[in-house]
Parts: structure tokens; C-alpha cells; sequence
């Protein structure tokens, strides 16, 4: 705070630094430039087709035509794509975080056989491209008759979210001190309970991290839902979108207000919760 | 007595806590990787119970008979180096300016950042949107400055739609970077900045001897990762453009999906799928023996 109340100064010097004021107007150039698509998108979706064609691109709409996102819902399904993405979210993202945090706590807690190859098998799952994994996992999950299923699609989300939680949490849980679960363990206590009652409750804010990290990955995932949920009655919002661009591309406002929905969620949970995407990002690639 | 002090032992309660996860991983990660490579040697529809083996032949058909292939090759080696150049280093940039006493810092970085967030099919509508060709950001704007010349249709001319895609995935992506090279900088030792500072060291000085030999190690795991996401980039093709115009911007993680899923023929999209996987596998195993070694050496 104490930074903040001079400005543009290096530390240490009291006079102001040009170079830092001429870094800080670069800076608001290319935030005006990144906040431009977001701008013209929501005007978009406020204004009618007579308008998009009439008026310029930043003009604001003169009269909010918000009509737009009723139709569009409509249109959209939303209702039916919204449900989905909720159901499978809510299910998935705290049911793969509590299997990534107890196979992270015996990976980094418990002597056992075959723990390095489990988790150097785990950590390689941080970098596969499931992109390349569709056709394969559609065969998988068709076997099993669980296309176009809720349960389809969560098993292979939890799967691919298990590496990137493990991973953090295991660097987590492995620096807590040695003390701290040894009493409990010697008193009696077994894994299970020392995991739940020492390991999660100090963990909450890496857990908090990955809750918040996993909710927006699951909530915009796309390329696997695209394979396995086919039936229109089953997709999640992205698939809803991709499906409003290619038929209806041509309402453009209603086309915007679509993507405003679509987006609105995540963006939202990421406005509250901003910190928390930074450090659950971060304490994974980057430790001191 | 004996089957209840086995229940307890600590490594029979490690595999109850670690099989839900292993097992789920192992299942419907780890087999469909493997099975990729099963089915690359197969000749199959996906949908019919009868595979046929035909070994090495999808990979002759991949390499020799395949236009599309090749032409996905040279964008995905394309893509991939421009992806490693531009969004690090404009995150770089960007990094550096918000590491300084500047008022705003933290509004700012949270605005770089906020595409980051956005599903990449939403980004993908957005930006088609805006490079439309009559009333589209961008050709308004020419049009508006007087740059009528310049108007083009963005995403349907052959010799630009891949740039103009990559520059809907600069947008989404220099944030990422950003970050990493954010927690990079603040762990930079400011006792050292400002020894070389009293030192006589200039701006550029203190960012040469210091900052820039303290960033090696985020330096490297920015470039893997940007590497390794722009091999994946899947969906901002394929919301963008689906590949074409006249596969102009097929990309070998697209062009898989396409032969298996829309064109019924699992085996080769596989075979291509192994391709890209190897690719992959070149970057990343170096990377991750690089990366637990320096895990183990802070333990």
C-alpha cells in the first residue's frame, strides 16, 4: 500500500520516473485493446439487426434492445444447455477434487509400494493433449454405452482432472511439517481420519484455488463434450453456442447476447474470486 | 483379528485413498492413450464390431495419399512457433510494466488476464463476429480511418485466416503467461536488485545480470506450456473456421478429429492422432524429467 501512495517513483527515489508514466500509458493502451472485443460484444447483443447494420461498431446502442437475450434463450435452448452444464459441473468438480486430494494425501503421506510410479503416471497426465484422445475415448465410452449420459461425460472429466490436482495438492500436503500428522497417527488415529481432520481443513485455500480453477475449465469444456454428448437434449452451453453460430449467424444481436450468456457464469466467478486464479495457477508452475 | 490389523495397515488404507482416482485415470485417461495407438493399426468406422488389422498401411496412407496432412503439419509447426514467440513475450512485456510502481496494477492484470477464463468456443463466436466481413470490428474500423484497401475478409481469404486466428489466440493466451512470469519477477530477490543498484547498475543493467538470470527456470516453463497448449489448439479452429477456408488452417489436432468423427475412419485419424502424440511426447518427457528433478532437489 505504502507503493501505491507514490506513484511512478522507483524505490527509493522521490521524483517521479517519465519512463514509468510512459510504461503506464503503454499499459492502458493495451488494456483499452483488450477490453475492446468485450465492449463491442455486449453493444452487439443490445442492439437490432437494422442497428448492427446502421450504426458503428462502438457506437452504443441508442435504444437497448434486450430482447435480444430472451430470444436467444429461447431460440438457444438455453434452458436445456444451462441445466446441463450445471448438473455436470456440480457433480464433477467436487467429486474430482476430493479423489485428486486423497490419492494426493497417500501419494505424499503413506509409504507404499509403487507410490513413485503411480505418481510420476499421474503427473504425466498433466501434459496429454486429450485433443488427440477423441476418437479413442468416444470408442471407450461407446462401449460402454454411456454416450449422450451425464455419467459419460463426467468419467473422463474426472479423469483428466485428476493429474493437475494431484499434482498441486502433492507438493502441498508434502511440505506440511511432519509433526503435525504424527501425533495424530500416534494416537491412534488412522490415515482416513488424520486426512480429513488435519490435511483438508489446512489445505482450504489451495482446495479453494482448484474448486474455483476446475469450475471454469469444466464449465467451458468443449472438445470432449463435442464427441461424447450428441444428442441435443444432452449438450452443455458450449455446444449450444457452437450450434447457435452456425444457424443462426446472421442475428447478430441475438448471436452476442448467446455469447454474452455463455460467458457471463465464468466471468462472474472469476470477478469474485480473482486471487484465487492466480494462485492456484501459479503455486503449481512456478515455486521459489 | 488378522484381516482387521491388515484393513488398518497403513499401506492397505494408502491404495483405499488412492485407487478412486488412479482407477478413474487409468480407465478413461491412460487406456484411450494407449488404445490410440491400437487403433492406429486398424482399419474401422468406429460403430461396427468388425476391426480389421492392417497394419502399418494407415500410416502409409497418412504420409503418402493424405494432402491434408501435410499441409497440417506445416500450420501445426507454424502455429506452434508463433505460439511459443508472441503471447510469452508480449506476457513478458506485460509483466515487466505491471511489476513496476505504477497506480492500477492490480485492475490491469486482472483485465490481461480475463480471456484466459473465457471458454475458447465463446472466444472463437466472439471473434468471428468481429472479423465479419460487412459489420465486423475490424473492417468497420478500417473503414472508418479511411482504410478501405485494407478490408478483406479475414477469416475466408486463404492467405490470412490462419494470422487471423492466431491473433483470437494471442488475445486469449498473452494472459497466461503473464501470470507465470508475474509470481516469476515477484520471487526475484529485491536484495539483490538494489545491491546492484547502489552497485551503479542502470535500469537495463539490473535487468540483465539480475532479473533475466533469476527468470530461467518460469522462462522455461512458459515456453513448454505455450508449446505444448498450441499443439492442443483444437477448438478455436474449429469454432472459428472448421479448417478451411480450402483447409488453409487445418491443424494435425483438428485434422484427426475430422477423419476419425466426421469422416468414419478411425484408423487413420488415429494414425494422425500419433503423430501429433509423439510430437508431444518429444517436448514433454524431456520437460517433466527436467521438472521432478527440480522438485526433488527443493524438497
Amino acid at each position: 500500500m505504502s507503493a501505491l501512495a507514490h506513484p511512478f517513483r522507483p524505490a527509493g527515489a522521490n521524483k517521479i520516473d517519465p519512463v514509468l508514466v510512459m510504461l503506464w500509458i503503454l499499459l492502458i493502451a493495451v488494456a483499452a485493446l483488450w477490453i475492446a472485443p468485450f465492449i463491442f460484444i455486449v453493444f452487439t447483443s443490445l442492439k437490432s439487426n437494422a442497428m448492427v447494420m446502421g450504426t458503428g461498431a462502438f457506437a452504443p446502442p441508442s435504444e437497448a434492445d434486450w430482447g435480444n437475450y430472451s430470444r436467444a434463450w429461447a431460440r438457444g435452448k438455453f434452458s436445456t444447455t444451462v441445466l446441463n452444464s450445471a448438473i455436470i459441473t456440480i457433480i464433477k468438480v467436487p467429486l474430482g477434487l476430493a479423489i485428486s486430494a486423497m490419492a494426493a494425501y497417500a501419494l505424499s503421506r503413506i509409504q507404499m509400494v509403487g507410490r513413485r510410479i503411480a505418481f510420476l503416471a499421474i503427473v504425466f497426465g498433466t501434459m496429454i493433449p486429450f485433443q488427440v484422445m477423441l476418437a479413442p475415448l468416444f470408442t471407450l465410452v461407446n462401449s460402454l454405452g454411456l454416450i449422450n449420459t451425464y455419467v459419460g461425460i463426467i468419467l473422463p472429466y474426472l479423469a483428466f482432472g485428476v493429474p493437475y490436482q494431484v499434482f498441486i495438492l502433492h507438493g502441498f500436503f508434502r511440505d506440511v511439517p511432519k509433526e503435525l500428522s504424527e501425533a495424530a497417527l500416534i494416537d491412534g488415529a488412522s490415515h482416513f481420519t488424520t486426512f480429513r481432520r488435519i490435511f483438508l481443513p489446512i489445505s482450504l485455500p489451495v482446495l479453494a484455488a482448484l474448486l474455483i480453477l476446475d469450475f471454469v475449465a469444466t464449465w467451458n469444456e468443449f472438445a470432449m463434450a463435442l464427441v461424447i454428448l450428441q444428442d441435443n437434449s444432452k449438450w452443455t452451453l458450449p455446444l449450444g453456442l457452437m450450434s447457435f453460430q452456425s444457424q443462426f449467424s446472421n442475428d447478430y444481436g441475438q448471436l452476442n447476447s448467446a455469447i454474452v450468456m455463455t460467458v457471463l457464469p465464468a466471468t462472474i466467478v472469476y470477478l469474485i474470486f480473482q486471487r484465487y486464479f492466480i494462485s492456484g495457477l501459479t503455486s503449481g508452475a512456478v515455486k521459489e | 483379528m488378522q484381516l482387521s490389523r491388515r484393513l488398518q495397515s497403513p499401506p492397505f488404507q494408502g491404495a483405499m485413498l488412492l485407487a478412486p482416482a488412479l482407477i478413474v485415470y487409468g480407465v478413461f485417461a491412460l487406456y484411450p492413450l494407449i488404445d490410440v495407438f491400437g487403433l492406429s493399426f486398424m482399419k474401422w468406422n468406429g460403430l461396427t464390431p468388425t476391426r480389421t488389422f492392417v497394419g502399418l498401411d494407415n500410416y502409409v496412407q497418412v504420409f503418402n495419399n493424405d494432402p491434408v496432412f501435410w499441409g497440417a503439419l506445416r500450420n501445426t509447426i507454424l502455429w506452434t512457433i508463433m505460439s511459443v514467440a508472441f503471447p510469452p513475450l508480449i506476457g513478458f512485456g506485460l509483466a515487466l510494466g505491471l511489476n513496476q510502481n505504477i497506480p492500477g496494477r492490480a485492475p490491469l492484470r486482472a483485465l490481461y488476464y480475463m480471456p484466459v477464463i473465457i471458454a475458447p468456443i465463446a472466444v472463437a463466436t466472439m471473434w468471428r463476429w468481429m472479423y465479419d466481413p460487412f459489420f465486423g470490428l475490424f473492417n468497420q474500423m478500417l473503414a472508418g480511418v479511411g482504410l478501405q484497401s485494407v478490408i478483406k475478409d479475414w477469416l475466408g481469404d486463404r492467405n490470412v485466416a490462419l494470422f487471423s486466428v492466431f491473433i483470437a489466440y494471442v488475445w486469449q493466451t498473452v494472459g497466461f503467461s503473464m501470470v507465470l512470469f508475474l509470481a516469476g519477477l515477484q520471487s526475484v530477490s529485491q536484495t539483490l536488485v538494489e545491491a546492484s543498484r547502489i552497485d551503479g547498475a542502470g535500469r537495463f543493467g539490473v535487468f540483465r545480470y539480475v532479473t533475466l538470470p533469476a527468470l530461467k527456470p518460469t522462462i522455461t516453463i512458459v515456453v513448454i506450456l505455450s508449446l505444448i497448449n498450441s499443439l492442443k489448439a483444437f477448438e478455436i479452429v474449429y469454432g472459428m473456421t472448421g479448417g478451411g477456408p480450402a483447409q488453409s488452417t487445418q491443424m494435425l489436432a483438428m485434422w484427426a478429429y475430422t477423419e476419425a468423427m466426421q469422416l468414419g475412419d478411425f484408423g487413420r485419424g488415429s494414425a494422425i492422432s500419433v503423430v501429433l502424440l509423439l510430437i508431444t511426447l518429444a517436448v514433454v518427457i524431456p520437460y517433466l524429467r527436467w521438472s521432478l528433478r527440480r522438485q526433488d532437489a527443493n524438497q
